[in-house]
């Protein structure tokens, strides 16, 4: 007990003034603002693909950028919640990107049935994976940096959501830029790594933030 | 001296503007309302002592994540169950670590533990080199004469960790006295 004593009174002299974190949607927009400016910076260096005017009149391909810019909204406002040791008491919104992603999956699988005739396969197939993921380390980067300032109490989690909200900046951008029809070819290279990169995710997470 | 849960918000509101009062009345009372928390989940004294230490530096170190603008308790309280459950992952890897096979044990567990051909006085010396929880079970059983049971009743273990304990300690004490 005495020992609890001293080290509240050795703590009360330490505590000089602290600046409150900011409120995760302030965070979330910080991160989200961040991203786009990278993502439309890198669309006019790499360039749009060229029947980009002409898809976004397709319905499942505008749906389906639509529900991966959602999902990136979603993801980065679930990660700055995760990243308070309460979840800022808005435990719900650490729950938002999971109706995205069912949602996100049933467009894809809608994309797919409507893709008839199949279109054809691209000559590459593994180059999307690698090119979104180099694309993806520069938000990872910038927002795990950031969360290692907070206080995670769900370190595991906050990684995986964090990771998958940059990989989902990456899809779009490669979406935006890459002139790929084939449905079979975006689901196998460009989104069903994402499992992975969750995975992958989930141990940076325990390595990076844990506190 | 108890603080009401709305006046938390304000204390802490006043230890993040550096008020030092106010911040070790803060942590004064948080102790206070964590401590039957945490005697309810662990055994011993001393860890929820250690533990409670433990939550302090954290609830510090993680101060800035607060605003004074939402409830401080389930703050304070998510730091305390993060930190307990990292104790528990710490205490049973740790077990795991130590853990025998029960097939390695399982002759001894329906043996007396309490009597043997050797008496303890002659090996005093060498049970005071065992780790102190061997050394104190052994020497509860054969100085004191209490039975496993009742070490276990004593030391707050289950009577098939004492009886594990004490084969350690043979184990040991047998390699030591063969030399």
């Amino acid at each position: 007990m005495a020992n609890i004593e001293d080290l509240i009174e050795s703590l009360a002299r330490d505590a000089a003034p602290v600046k409150p974190a900011p409120h995760p949607l302030t965070l979330s927009l910080t991160w989200v603002a961040g991203a786009a400016l990278y993502l439309v910076l890198s669309l006019w260096l790499s360039g749009l693909r060229p029947d980009l005017l002409q898809k976004l009149h397709q319905p499942w391909f505008l749906a389906e950028a639509a529900a991966l810019a959602l999902l990136f909204i979603a993801t980065a406002l679930s990660a700055a919640v995760l990243a308070f040791p309460d979840l800022h008491q808005m435990r719900k919104t650490a729950w938002a990107p999971a109706g995205l992603f069912a949602l996100f999956i049933a467009i894809v699988v809608f994309a797919w049935r409507a893709d008839l005739p199949p279109a054809p396969l691209p000559a590459h197939s593994f180059e999307c994976t690698v090119s979104i993921t180099l694309f993806s380390l520069l938000p990872a980067a910038w927002t795990f940096f950031s969360m290692r300032k907070f206080a995670s109490t769900h370190y595991r989690w906050a990684g995986c959501v964090a990771l998958l909200s940059a990989f989902s900046v990456g899809a779009l951008w490669l979406r935006l830029h890459e002139s790929t029809d084939s449905i079979v070819h975006v689901i196998q290279w460009h989104y069903l790594p994402m499992l992975g990169i969750g995975l992958i995710g989930w141990w940076l997470g325990k390595t990076l933030l844990k506190w | 001296m108890t603080v009401k849960a709305e006046n938390l918000e304000a204390l802490m509101k006043l230890s993040l503007d550096g008020d030092q009062r106010a911040y070790a009345l803060l942590l004064q009372e948080t102790a206070r309302l964590l401590r039957p928390f945490l005697t309810k989940r662990l055994n011993a004294g001393c860890e929820v002592d250690d533990l409670l230490q433990e939550i302090l530096l954290s609830i510090h170190k993680a101060r800035h994540t607060y605003d004074g603008e939402r409830p401080y308790l389930p703050w304070a309280y998510a730091i305390a169950k993060f930190r307990l459950q990292d104790h528990w992952r710490a205490h049973y890897a740790d077990h795991l670590h130590h853990a025998v096979e029960l097939s390695e044990v399982e002759n001894d567990l329906a043996e007396p533990v309490t009597e043997s051909a050797i008496s303890y006085e002659s090996i005093s010396g060498e049970v005071q080199k065992l780790p102190p929880k061997q050394a104190a079970i052994l020497q509860m059983i054969h100085q004191e004469g209490y039975t496993a049971k009742e070490v276990a009743e004593k030391i707050g273990m289950k009577e098939s960790a004492v009886k594990v304990a004490a084969h350690r300690a043979y184990k040991i004490l047998r390699k030591i006295l063969e030399r």
